[in-house]
This record gives C-alpha cells, structure tokens and sequence, in this order.
C-alpha cells in the first residue's frame, strides 16, 4: 500500500493512503497516510451506514486538500461500532478530525523550536 | 556469507518461518487459521510487511501537493481488498502480484472479491467497505469531486512488495498519463 502511493505520487499525482495498523502506516513512509483501528474487511466502516463511509471519505479527501509536506501519518479517533456520523456540512474544509490532527502537529512543531 | 544471511532474514521474520513452508507462512491456509480483525491479525500484518518496508520504502518521500480544488480533480480509487470484475481472472489467493481494471460504473452485482486474508462476509453485502466506488460515484454526481477516473485498480493479497514493482510502476504510468490528480488507497 504504501509503496503503491510512493509509487503513484513519484509520478505527479497527489495520493492518500487508508490503512488498518498503525505499524504499517508509519514504517511505509507514503506521503499522506491515515489510520484506523477497525476490523480488516471494513476500512470504510460498516455494511449500509453511508454517513460513516462518507465520513471517512472526508477525513481522506480533507487530507489531499491541507497536508503541508509528506510523510504525515494521522490517526482517526473513531471508536468501532460506537460512533455516531453526522452528514458532512463542507466538503472543501478539513474533517473535524483532521483538523485536530494537524493542530496538534502545528503545537508539536511550535514546541520544537 | 549465506549462514549469515540466512540469520538476518530468520531474525526478521520471527520463529514462525521455522515451524512453516515459506508458502504455507504466506499463504491462505495460514491465513485461515487466524481469526481475522483481532490482534493476531495485525501481528501477522507486522510480521509480513515490516521487514519489507524497511528494506522498500526508503529514500526520500515523494510529494506532490494536489493541484486543482476537489470540486475540479480527476480522483481514481485503489484497492488492496481483493476487488475485481466478476468476469476477470480471479487473484491468486495465496498472493498476486497483478492487478485488474474496474471501470467506474461497475455495479456492486457485477464485483468479486478473491482474497482469503480477511473476513469478506461484510464486505460482499456491502462492496464500499473495501472499495467505496458507489460514495464516490456519488461525491461526483454532487459535485464534491471534479471527475471519477473511468479506470480504478484493485490487487490482492500481495505475496512480496519486491515483486509487486512491475504492476506498481504500470498503475502508477496508466494513473498519471490518464491526467488523474488524486488517488485513493483502500486497504482490504
């Protein structure tokens, strides 16, 4: 997965990548890389729950639009089967969390200097 | 030299080599006597790909911010999950290194998945699951993203990363010479 992306991303095209474990989203080094922490076989969620498959949907698209530099891996805080999705308000701003994500990395860098 | 060698890679791999073939340790048997989704699952996941990744992806990250605003990008859907057209070639189960062609419009009847390293019960009642082509057929009719790209890729189980760069290097040509600007990566 992660090679794909490098891969594709190598060739001039903007990529995100959706994995299962952590371990593998971090040692892949891909350019956009987001986790989470369900069940293999259900990376979009659960069978007929649209707003969860969009949700996430949003959290990949919210990546392509506002990572500043590659090798950002983010962590979807979503709980299995204990979440409850609301529809998406602006696809064009980032997903509530990405934006803390990417919050939470501005204070680290700040901190870092 | 090779007493060496063979050290590393036993080192890297863990003590289950031992105990098996190399094609039982990768295949669907072993695979089928996992309970798929539990913390053994993504130890195996582990096992198999982090000894390949640290060797693969090295260098530096390649980057490519997206160009034109969702509403006007070309978007194109990959995945890992086994996916393909029920009248192509099934995939190897016990680990392929090709890939197949889904067009945009395939209708969930008219897909298959050939993977047995995960639980696909959910994922054939619902194909988003592993390969959301239908949210994204509609994230285009609503005008959230510009373009489906008529052409999206599904692999299956992957044996080895190293043989994987040939279709790899072909999907990533194919993607970018069809003016695609963003593309997603599903795992199984």
């Amino acid at each position: 997965m992660g090679l794909l992306a490098r891969g594709i991303e190598a060739r001039g095209v903007t990529t995100v990548a959706l994995g299962l474990v952590k371990e593998v989203a971090v040692a892949a080094h891909a350019p956009r890389f987001l986790y989470l922490h369900w069940p293999f076989g259900h990376a979009l969620g659960e069978v007929g729950n649209v707003a969860q498959q969009r949700a996430v949907l949003h959290d990949m698209l919210s990546m392509a639009i506002s990572a500043s530099g590659p090798g950002l891996v983010v962590e979807l805080p979503y709980r299995w089967r204990r979440e409850t999705y609301l529809p998406v308000a602006d696809w064009n701003k980032p997903s509530d969390a990405l934006a803390s994500a990417l919050s939470l990395q501005g204070d680290l860098e700040v901190q870092g200097r | 030299m090779r007493q060496q060698k063979k050290i590393e890679s036993s080192a890297r791999t863990g003590w289950l080599k031992h105990l098996l073939p190399e094609r039982a340790f990768n295949s669907a048997l072993f695979f089928g006597v996992i309970p798929v989704g539990t913390e053994f699952g993504h130890w195996v996941s582990k096992l198999v790909a982090l000894p390949q990744l640290k060797k693969l992806a090295v260098g530096k990250v390649p980057w490519t911010p997206l160009r034109n605003p969702l509403s006007e990008s070309t978007v194109v859907l990959i995945s890992t999950g086994g996916v393909h057209l029920r009248s192509d070639h099934p995939f190897n189960l016990n680990g392929d290194p090709t890939f197949r062609v889904i067009p945009k419009g395939a209708q969930s009847a008219n897909l298959a998945i050939s993977h047995q390293a995960y639980d696909r019960t959910d994922a054939l009642k619902d194909i988003n699951l592993v390969f959301p082509i239908e949210r994204l057929r509609e994230l285009e009719a609503e005008h959230v993203i510009g373009r489906l790209a008529e052409e999206h890729y599904g692999f299956g189980l992957m044996p080895s990363a190293k043989g994987l760069i040939p279709a790899i290097k072909e999907v990533a040509r194919r993607i970018s010479e069809s003016g695609v600007d963003l593309a997603l990566l599903v795992p199984a």
